[in-house]
């Protein structure tokens, strides 16, 4: 029995087929709004799933000059890492179905495995474009990994744990969005960096360099990158949410949330136009850092003066 | 257990067949065009016409295309980086050949520099006249090739056979 509960917890309800139908469904969310905001009718609903499938079905081809194991093999790391990410994050408002002290640390790792397998994918091949975005994506990576974990620790030195469950237990009476409203702002634009959404997504911007790190990718590699994204953006809103919103809560609340979220990053998507990969590294290092330091050196004062 | 089989097996074509009339990413190339036809393509995917309603996204590179977008007639410059660039498409893949020029050469046809329509190159499994053609025009033309991958009217596909023997004498 405790076998296949652990079977039914990886493979349908929080960490597998669930997660990937959740990533798909807010993937049709944004490109939905996005079209709205710019006077589109845009996509239907089944608009990802149809893609995924299609992509799936379709011949996958391995350029030459790749390490052909790797081309293979880093599609799949990357959707396990984040689906792996997902087993510790409290989603849809339920208790993470797994937790150990210090998890938060591993899930922000977790996170960025999507990341560094894409630079790695596209610096495996022998693409002008591939390489030209493999070495932004990584830019990137550099660029907001520090800011993004800095203001996710902002609430577990505020608690007190590294633990995901003890945050957002004592999340769910306090909004920490309004005692660090900084933190919760470099986070959400973190969250937009790590996704390489418009507009941080010199990455994969296709006016300039086609598509960045996956211009060699067809079908299933492709398809699993794509997949690995939606999961990821779901992990990282459920994040987000439990961490600055009002912790773990009834699950159609949060998911509200949550939507709310991608919302705000739908209007800066709509709203600014792309940044220059050495303005990204400036917003993130000038500013974004700087301010999360900041409040951290307001809270650790503050924290010393009241206790 | 063989009649099961079977009836996986169509079911999984079903759900590849619907997938693929879905979600069709096209891909843009001029082979020796007057800009007009490309024009009219930018057109079709302006915001007014909306052509991810259908699904359809352009995308910059073969890999992740489905559909070839051709316009213009094939100079000889040209004919090489077209075949270049179709062999770089993954299988299962379509051309839909734009404008007068690429049905047959049009106003360029006999020209020195010119091998004549896209047919001459690739084998096409569109043609969508006009000169330009309208973005009505071209969005009517995909619409048709996607449909004509539904079971029911896959025998009015031209066979690409044909046209891969075609494009073998002509090269």
């Amino acid at each position: 029995m405790d076998i296949l509960d652990k079977i039914f917890t990886l493979l349908i309800f929080p960490g597998g087929l669930f997660l990937l139908i959740l990533g798909l469904a807010y993937e049709w969310v944004d490109r939905k709004l996005l079209a709205q905001l710019q006077n589109r009718i845009g996509p239907r609903w089944f608009q990802p799933l149809a893609d995924v499938i299609k992509l799936l079905a379709k011949e996958e081809v391995i350029p030459e000059g790749v390490n052909p194991w790797l081309f293979i093999g880093l599609p799949i790391i990357a959707l396990a890492g984040s689906l792996t990410a997902a087993l510790y994050t409290p989603l849809v408002g339920l208790p993470p179905s797994h937790s150990f002290p210090g998890d938060l640390i591993v899930t922000v790792y977790l996170l960025s495995l999507l990341t560094l397998c894409m630079g790695l994918a596209g610096s495996n091949t022998l693409d002008r474009f591939s390489l030209m975005g493999a070495t932004r994506t990584l830019t990137q990576l550099f660029s907001y990994e520090a800011p993004f974990m800095l203001s996710l620790l902002g609430p577990a030195i505020v608690v007190g744990s590294w633990r995901i469950a003890d945050i957002t237990s004592y999340t769910e009476n306090h909004w920490l969005l309004l005692s660090q409203p900084i933190g919760f702002l470099v986070a959400l634009i973190g969250l937009i960096g790590k996704l390489e959404m418009p507009p941080l997504d010199a990455p994969e911007a296709e006016t300039e360099i086609v598509a960045g790190a996956m211009t060699e990718y067809s079908g299933r590699g492709y398809a699993l990158f794509r997949l690995a994204k939606g999961a990821e953006l779901v992990v990282g809103l459920t994040l987000v949410a439990s961490f600055y919103m009002g912790g773990m809560a009834n699950p159609l609340l949060f998911l509200l949330k949550t939507l709310l979220l991608l919302l705000v990053m739908v209007g800066l998507q709509t709203l600014i136009t792309r940044l220059r990969i050495d303005q990204t590294v400036g917003l993130w290092w000038r500013y974004g850092t700087l301010l999360v330091l900041v409040q951290w050196l307001g809270m650790i004062i503050w924290k010393g003066v009241a206790s | 257990m063989r009649l099961n089989g079977h009836f996986l097996r169509n079911t999984m074509e079903e759900i590849k067949t619907w997938a693929r009339i879905n979600s069709p990413w096209v891909l843009h190339f001029n082979s020796g065009s007057c800009n007009g036809c490309d024009i009219e393509i930018l057109a079709a995917l302006t915001p007014r016409y909306d052509l991810e309603r259908f699904g359809i996204k352009l995308r910059g590179s073969p890999r992740h295309a489905d559909v070839l977008l051709c316009t213009g007639g094939v100079t000889l410059q040209q004919a090489d980086r077209l075949r270049r660039i179709y062999e770089q498409m993954p299988e299962p893949k379509f051309v839909v050949a734009i404008g007068s020029c690429a049905l047959s050469g049009g106003v360029f046809q006999g020209c020195y520099n010119i091998c004549g329509g896209i047919e001459k190159v690739i084998p096409v499994n569109a043609y969508i006249p006009g000169c330009p053609p309208r973005p009505e025009a071209i969005i009517d033309g995909v619409y048709k090739l996607l449909a004509s991958l539904k079971p029911a009217e896959r025998a009015l596909e031209p066979s690409s056979h044909e046209y891969g023997d075609r494009a073998e004498v002509n090269s």
